[in-house]
């Protein structure tokens, strides 16, 4: 994207009669590739092969009377008319102290995010999505499913963070992923800055498969009460770790809306149980989660959040940095760059060994209220587990507080093959539905 | 921004003459959005941001059948050409095994165009003023109820579409939409909970509307008292019990439970269709029961036309108790076997439209008399409604879902959940406070178990649904309550 108007006329540093005292702007410019398949139907009107390029920036203009613009420019702002975008900066701008600074010059760590073979895919050459799609067409009709769903993309991006005070640092990086439903209720994928192997596809496809085989036998012989139920990593990540991050998150700390009190965070006794840590890792070569710089040019780099059940630091963006006198940390961009762990990890056959039901999926993990990490959640994807095996089916509604179960003793941290993130062994409360 | 729209003649005019070279058959979306958001935390502006956007799909059905979608975000005639003959490339290698050429059905060609009067108020959104209005509710909510922590905010969008086919139809519409929100929060020693509420209006003088201010602050003030109790509450019993929902939970069930079953697209694995085609006369709920989805006028989920430049229309999903209708549109109404209703929507121009919901609700016949406005009704007068209604003779212990937080559903299995913001216990001579719970169950068992509705319809329950990863705006409601009988089939969660 041809973004030196837009820099030119900021670096002029008077528009409408206002000086300019600062600016920052985040520009970024992607071509993206996908092919789906919609309940067996490859292609069609409702899941077209697509192909689609933007662009666009981010920016934030510190005025000389201290007021503060921040907002988003499309690609004809940026590359054709940014006196109309700034005439709008300046009309909604705001008294918002924190909010006014940019960074100057740092130093950039070298993480490997692109590949050439996804780039060439992004642009339009999709061999390998057909191959596999057809693959997966193949395994799943082979499978007797009632019905699936498939879709795989991929997208090229290039990024740029520039700044008034001297900040000049670019980025490309590649993203490739797929995901498949089945039964329109269980699901699984990859997304990485490269394409998986094949033996790897074949094995999660196969693990899918294993999966929806299992959850063919059904039973209601489950026995409510608070019971030992393991959670699936992606129930951690979507419901355990998106909660946690809510509660991490600077902005919230800030208005005293996260259970966690700013004063908490450095403090030595533990809010968790005294083996948990979450840390960001951002720097591991062609994950999807790594990245160099945050949009505000924050480096990436490692970043503990939590450790041994103690705060260390919120997440801190540059403005809530400031208010709370703090430096600015790098951001999460992904389950897959953050570590989750605690004391030791089960195996997963050592999980089962102990525990009542594994929790496949949950519903309504959106309606949850997070302020109070109270849960009541449909879990119509669940496998009792017998003398430590897995057993039939079991639709349930699983209840707790997250908090809670982040105290208990009881808690463990299990192993799953090909996935980044734990599962969880959590005692709730588990209601056969 | 809808002069953007209006200046495409030219452009429009050169993609169909080249689609037509090409032997393709072209529908294509320009759009044009703008959004003002304004938030204010504790007595001073957080963020402001005013950002627009425009750019363009082109969804081609190339030579051989085979369909691709193509988009960029800017309206350049070279650039869109040559976007437009990388998706026709891009159509033409389509055929792979598995894949099903697309028939375009033979449409009636309208040229409309339907621009609400309150577009032109848009362009005089004044953020910084907003931001000080906002300020003085927040401090009229405090003075009501002091305790918790207020977010309060304002969004304005006008969503703009320009839509055109091959054959000739052309349609230029535009909606609307604003929205005064507040969040209250309340920390307990023990924990917190967070209660939201929100007031829609299609124009941006909504902030100095009266009625609509007043109407806010009465809802903010309800969920501060709601958010402050919470903390102390007891968690409900889990199993299946008699219930009370209001109207919000109503469309959350209209919508979760048979909307999504009967957006056409899905028929194929639907649990409200067999061999890809809608179980058309199937009884599912009592005779005095319909479901009916429809655009209305100066609502959230308002929209004139598809995203396939079709007239939207009224579609009754269940009549009096019987499957009658699908939301279908162009591509999926002859397959499922039900009638063109102009569903399609798309968040994006980038993104290929799919059948979707408008505003739904749940009509019964003969509903009960709730005089007065919705919000002079607290649990104790729903109590009450209940009593006259003989129902606390029946059941003496009545749980009263209050609020809706969103939902989710299966639409192959029928499994659909959603949450509220709270629990009432309602027994004869006594009301209690519990923390909100999951809601889930069958669809088939929750319609079938509707008995009495009180009250008249309200249909401002507003929401996004996110189906297939597009967030569209829904809404929609119902009576003010509706009475459901116990069915082990639906169940709240709890402890």
């Amino acid at each position: 994207m041809r973004t030196q108007r837009l820099v030119d006329r900021l670096d002029s540093g008077i528009f409408g009669g206002r000086r300019i005292q600062a600016w920052s702007v985040f520009a970024s410019e992607s071509r993206r590739h996908s092919i789906g398949a919609k309940d067996r139907q490859i292609g069609g009107m409702h899941s077209p092969e697509q192909l689609s390029e933007s662009a666009g920036a981010r920016y934030l203009v510190v005025w000389d009377d201290g007021q503060i613009s921040r907002g988003t420019l499309e690609r004809r702002q940026v590359e054709l008319d940014p006196d109309a975008a700034l005439a709008a900066a300046r009309a909604s701008a705001y008294e918002d102290p924190d909010s006014a600074q940019v960074l100057g010059p740092h130093d950039y760590p070298d993480v490997d995010l692109h590949d050439p073979g996804v780039a060439a895919i992004a642009c339009g050459t999709a061999d390998l999505f057909h191959s596999r799609l057809a693959d997966l067409q193949q395994r799943f009709d082979d499978s007797d499913l009632r019905t699936w769903s498939a879709s795989f993309s991929a997208s090229d991006v290039d990024g740029a963070v520039v700044t008034s005070a001297g900040l000049e640092v670019h980025s490309s990086g590649t993203t490739c992923g797929w995901h498949a439903t089945i039964d329109g209720e269980i699901g699984d994928g990859y997304s990485a800055r490269k394409a998986e192997c094949e033996s790897e596809f074949q094995a999660r496809v196969e693990r899918l498969l294993a999966i929806n085989r299992s959850l063919r036998v059904r039973t209601t012989d489950l026995e409510a009460g608070r019971r030992l139920v393991i959670l699936h990593p992606r129930v951690v990540e979507a419901f355990v770790l998106d909660t946690l991050l809510h509660h991490l998150d600077g902005s919230q700390v800030a208005h005293g809306e996260s259970r966690f009190r700013h004063e908490q965070f450095g403090d030595p006794s533990a809010v968790l149980r005294e083996d948990i840590s979450l840390t960001l890792e951002p720097l591991t070569p062609m994950r999807a989660g790594s990245y160099r710089f945050t949009s505000e040019g924050v480096p990436a780099a490692r970043c503990r959040f939590i450790e041994g059940g103690r705060l260390i630091q919120p997440l801190l963006d540059l403005k809530y940095a400031r208010r709370l006198s703090r430096a600015p940390t790098p951001l999460s961009n992904g389950p897959d760059s953050l570590r989750f762990s605690g004391r030791e990890e089960l195996s997963f056959d050592d999980a089962l060994a102990e525990a009542s039901a594994l929790v496949l999926g949950v519903l309504g993990v959106h309606t949850q209220d997070a302020a109070s990490g109270d849960f009541s959640l449909a879990a119509p994807q669940t496998l009792t587990v017998r003398g430590g095996r897995l057993g039939a089916r079991c639709r349930t509604t699983i209840a707790g507080n997250l908090f809670q179960l982040l105290c208990d003793p009881e808690l463990r941290f299990v192993r799953f093959e090909g996935e980044t993130t734990p599962g969880l062994g959590v005692v709730c409360r588990l209601d056969p539905a | 921004m809808i002069e953007q729209l209006d200046q495409l003649d030219d452009l429009g005019a050169a993609l169909f003459r080249r689609a037509d070279e090409a032997g393709a058959y072209l529908i294509w979306r320009a759009q044009a959005r703008s959004v003002s958001r304004i938030v204010v935390r504790d007595g001073r502006t957080e963020g402001a941001t005013a950002s627009s956007s425009i750019g363009h799909g082109v969804h081609v059905i190339g030579a051989s059948g085979f369909a691709a979608l193509g988009s960029r975000d800017d309206l350049l005639p070279e650039a869109a050409l040559d976007v437009l003959e990388r998706t026709v490339a891009a159509a033409d290698c389509a055929g792979h095994p598995g894949s099903i050429p697309v028939s375009v059905p033979q449409l009636e060609v309208t040229r409309a165009r339907c621009v609400p009067r309150e577009v032109k108020e848009f362009s005089a959104i004044d953020l910084p003023s907003i931001g000080q209005r906002l300020v003085e509710l927040e401090s009229e909510i405090h003075s009501r109820v002091d305790g918790t922590r207020l977010l309060t905010s304002f969004r304005a969008e006008i969503d703009a579409w320009r839509v055109a086919r091959s054959d000739g139809a052309v349609a230029l519409f535009a909606m609307p939409r604003c929205s005064l929100g507040a969040r209250a929060t309340a920390v307990g020693p023990k924990s917190q909970h967070a209660v939201s509420v929100q007031v829609f209006g299609t124009s941006p003088r909504l902030l100095t509307d009266e009625a609509a201010c007043s109407l806010f602050l009465r809802r903010a003030e309800q969920a501060a008292r709601l958010a402050r109790e919470l903390p102390d509450a007891p968690r409900h019993p889990s199993g299946s019990f008699p219930i009370v929902i209001d109207y919000a939970l109503a469309k959350g069930l209209a919508h979760e439970a048979f909307g999504h079953a009967a957006e056409a697209d899905g028929f194929r694995s639907s649990v409200l269709a067999r061999d890809g085609r809608f179980r058309c006369g199937e009884r599912v709920g009592d005779d005095r029961v319909r479901v009916i989805d429809e655009p209305i006028e100066r609502d959230h989920a308002w929209q004139p036309f598809s995203a396939n430049a079709v007239p939207r229309r009224r579609a009754t999903i269940v009549d009096r108790g019987r499957l009658h209708e699908g939301l279908a549109d162009i591509w999926s109404a002859e397959s499922g076997g039900v009638p063109i209703t102009g569903a399609a929507r798309a968040e994006s121009f980038r993104n290929a439209p799919l059948p979707r919901m408008s505003n739904i609700r749940i009509e019964i016949d003969e509903p009960r008399p709730a005089p007065g406005r919705f919000e002079d009704y607290g649990p104790s007068e729903v109590r009450n409604l209940l009593g006259e209604a003989g129902i606390l003779d029946r059941y003496p212990r009545v749980a009263f879902l209050s609020g809706y937080t969103g939902g989710q559903v299966n639409p192959v299995t029928g499994d659909f959940v959603f949450n509220c913001k709270a629990i009432y216990g309602i027994e004869a001579g006594r009301v209690t406070l519990y923390r909100p719970a999951i809601f889930s169950g069958s669809m088939f068992g929750a319609l079938a178990a509707i008995r009495e509705a009180f009250g008249p319809l309200q249909l401002d329950a507003l929401g996004y649904c996110g189906k297939w990863g597009q967030s569209v705006p829904s809404s929609g409601g119902s009576h003010y309550f509706l009475f459901l009988e116990p069915d082990p089939t639906v169940r709240l969660g709890g402890d």
